[in-house]
């Protein structure tokens, strides 16, 4: 039986009612089929950059800038024979024929997308099998196929895993997972909020619903493993999620639609504002002696759902009309500003994406270093105190520019977000999610 | 459903009053002073006037964009349209009875404004937008009466002197001597532009406002004025805020009604 007696009506990207009355908790990560498939494919999917091994033993450049092995080089045609690389490859991973096992050639054998099959996963305690078994995979597939000598196989090596182990990740190595190695992760529970924006926008092929959306279930089904979302903070969080990143009841598509030729950041707050008010989220308290009137409602978590939502309809609105992504940390800051001075009530994430914005317009104006929106992720110094609702919008507000900064998202993400592209349910989860929630509804 | 009128900011102060002024977008900036759109343009230095706009990338329509709803629905600005490079213009605001605060600046702009970024430091606050949309929007930040040519500073670099004495003639310091009291005039004129390269002539931004006038118009408490304590209402909002952020952090289900 469900815990919560909410229900929402799921909606597409274009707007488009895809069902009613669903149970809140046929969204949550804990329930939906789709997410967790999600949360597994980024565990299991893994991209490689043929080409750049190819490259790299050629040149003997390996292990990251500026480190060139004069004198060691290796002619392999990777890329003429990535078909029979990927068969070697699939047949070195599988656990059993009939695991999910899936080695797919991309760009005329130029990249490489890999799923590492679950069991491997399930036999180990550490999402980095999914790197590691694909890079070692790839290594033998390498040695074997090319015969390659006893004296040469550590080029080959370096080529695959760039420096590690002397560095804790694989620097200038040619095999990445969406997920940074343990180490680089924040804190406990961490893993899925360290995934830059730039390889989201391109995941998503820069549709910036599905972006938010997906920057969404990452960063909410984080909240699970974190402890954030658990007794009175689940539903908040479950909220957050529909609200903010999976569209529900078209709010977010709503205030964006209705302020799209003209709309301020101001009239999305205003937009937000009324919506709460004609859909009974919060009423007048108290009027004060200007006529100002402090607004209360009997249920905050809907409240901050409801302004989580306008946030990022603020955000398509001012990035999206600029389509530019270095406005998003004004964006977080002055909607929050704005909405609590309209209403007397805290605004999103209660503070936290405010502060957040204060962090992140330093950092990212070139003030204190730091760089573009495209290399944050919820796992960054700056971004992580907002517990789920800042970087969705920064997902989205990457994926609306045009081309206005020096470090694009496809130079941040490099081959990463275009292989994963691939994986339908990572590009558009949206529809995936909503299926899942109506094939389980009943059961919630 | 509650009559809802957006309300923009409490209190019942004249300071109070004035910011829910300025945020209100339906509200017409009263214009002070005429500043020609080739002297915007010199004094925010990005280009020379008549110069074509520089570009960040193709316009929109020759480059064509990516399969998204929300591109769809947003119309671009024009300068996003044909791809201007980003460009800013910089006020320093003095704490003397200057028309906007910092804050008023950002929250002014982003009710006013469309597709623009807006941050705010201690001692000047940046309004960056497409180079065209810039230029529109910088000339009503300083014909209109939130604008002192005294104590408001177009400065893109060694922006000190908003927290310091003003000099015998009401001006705000500025390190670079950009701008000039010219007293025969009894006008504010530019020798520089915001960034400090000399101007090959002076740009005239008008006579200062007088004090008692600034004072009306000001949307900063200030203890010689219009203390903030005395702002009860305003007080008691913040406090609230406070509370309830605090609260809710705490546990959001018990928030109700308060």
């Amino acid at each position: 039986m469900a815990k919560y007696s909410d229900k929402v009506d799921l909606y597409d990207d274009r707007g488009r009612v895809f069902a009613s009355k669903v149970p809140l908790e046929a969204l949550s990560p804990l329930q939906n089929p789709a997410i967790q498939k999600m949360v597994s494919y980024v565990k299991q999917c893994v991209s490689v950059n043929l080409e750049g091994v190819e490259k790299a033993l050629a040149t003997g450049a390996v292990g990251g800038k500026g480190c060139l092995i004069n004198g060691r080089s290796l002619k392999v045609d990777l890329v003429k024979s990535a078909a029979s690389i990927a068969d070697e490859v699939k047949k070195n991973l599988q656990v059993s024929a009939d695991d999910d096992t899936d080695v797919k050639v991309l760009k005329g054998g130029k990249h490489l997308l890999v799923k590492v099959p679950a069991k491997r996963l399930n036999a180990g305690v550490e999402y980095t099998t999914g790197a590691t078994s694909t890079a070692a995979a790839l290594c033998c597939a390498i040695v074997d196929q090319f015969k390659v000598n006893i004296w040469d196989a550590d080029l080959v090596h370096a080529s695959v895993w760039g420096r590690y182990p002397q560095t804790m990740e694989m620097l200038g190595g040619n095999v990445t997972s969406l997920l940074s190695v343990p180490q680089q992760n924040e804190g406990m529970g961490y893993a899925l909020r360290n995934v830059p924006c730039a390889h989201i926008a391109l995941i998503t092929k820069k549709n910036a619903m599905n972006a938010a959306a997906l920057s969404s279930i990452l960063e909410q089904a984080a909240m699970f493993e974190m402890g954030d979302a658990i007794g009175d903070f689940e539903r908040l969080h479950l909220m957050g999620l529909a609200y903010q990143g999976l569209n529900v009841n078209n709010l977010v598509y709503d205030i964006v639609k209705e302020n799209s030729k003209q709309g301020t950041l101001g009239d999305v707050v205003i937009s937000t504002v009324k919506r709460a008010i004609a859909d009974g989220i919060i009423k007048p308290l108290a009027k004060a002696p200007s006529g100002y009137v402090n607004y209360t409602t009997d249920d905050l978590s809907k409240w901050n759902a409801y302004a989580s939502a306008g946030l990022l309809a603020g955000t398509m609105v001012t990035c999206g009309a600029a389509r530019s992504m270095q406005h998003t940390p004004s964006v977080f800051i002055y909607f929050n500003d704005l909405i609590e001075r309209e209403t007397s009530l805290p605004g999103v994430d209660f503070g936290r994406v405010e502060g957040t914005g204060v962090e992140m317009a330093f950092f990212s104006h070139s003030i204190y270093g730091g760089g573009n929106p495209a290399v944050f992720a919820g796992n960054h110094i700056v971004t992580r105190h907002s517990k789920g609702f800042t970087i969705p919008c920064v997902a989205a507000a990457v994926a609306l520019d045009a081309g206005t900064t020096i470090y694009t998202p496809e130079k941040i993400s490099g081959t990463t977000g275009e292989v994963l592209s691939e994986v339908p349910e990572l590009r558009e989860p949206l529809k995936y999610v909503n299926e899942a929630a109506v094939a389980i509804k009943g059961g919630v | 459903m509650a009559t809802y009128k957006p309300q923009f900011y409490p209190g019942k102060s004249k300071v109070a009053a004035n910011r829910k002024k300025y945020m209100d977008p339906s509200y017409k900036l009263e214009k002070l002073r005429t500043v020609s759109d080739d002297d915007i343009v010199r004094l925010m230095g990005h280009r020379v006037p008549g110069e074509a706009y520089k570009s960040v990338h193709p316009p929109l329509e020759e480059m064509g964009e990516p399969a998204c709803p929300i591109r769809e629905l947003v119309e671009p600005t024009p300068g996003a349209k044909a791809g201007d490079r980003i460009r800013y213009i910089q006020m320093t605001d003095s704490v003397y009875f200057t028309p906007l605060t910092p804050y008023m600046r950002a929250w002014t702009g982003h009710t006013r404004y469309r597709g623009v970024d807006i941050g705010v430091l201690s001692g000047r606050v940046p309004l960056e937008a497409r180079e065209r949309d810039l230029e529109k929007v910088a000339k009503e930040l300083v014909e209109t009466e939130i604008f002192d040519p005294a104590r408001c500073g177009i400065r893109g670099a060694t922006v000190h002197g908003h927290s310091l004495r003003l000099d015998e003639n009401g001006m705000m310091f500025d390190a670079l001597r950009r701008f000039q009291f010219d007293k025969k005039t009894g006008e504010v004129v530019y020798v520089k532009d915001q960034i400090g390269v000399p101007l090959d002539k002076p740009i005239s931004v008008g006579k200062p406002i007088k004090e008692d006038e600034l004072r009306k118009r000001t949307s900063e408490y200030r203890v010689e004025d219009v203390a903030f304590r005395t702002d009860k209402e305003v007080v008691s909002f913040i406090e609230r805020l406070h509370m309830l952020r605090t609260e809710a952090g705490f546990d959001p289900n018990r928030v109700k009604g308060i």
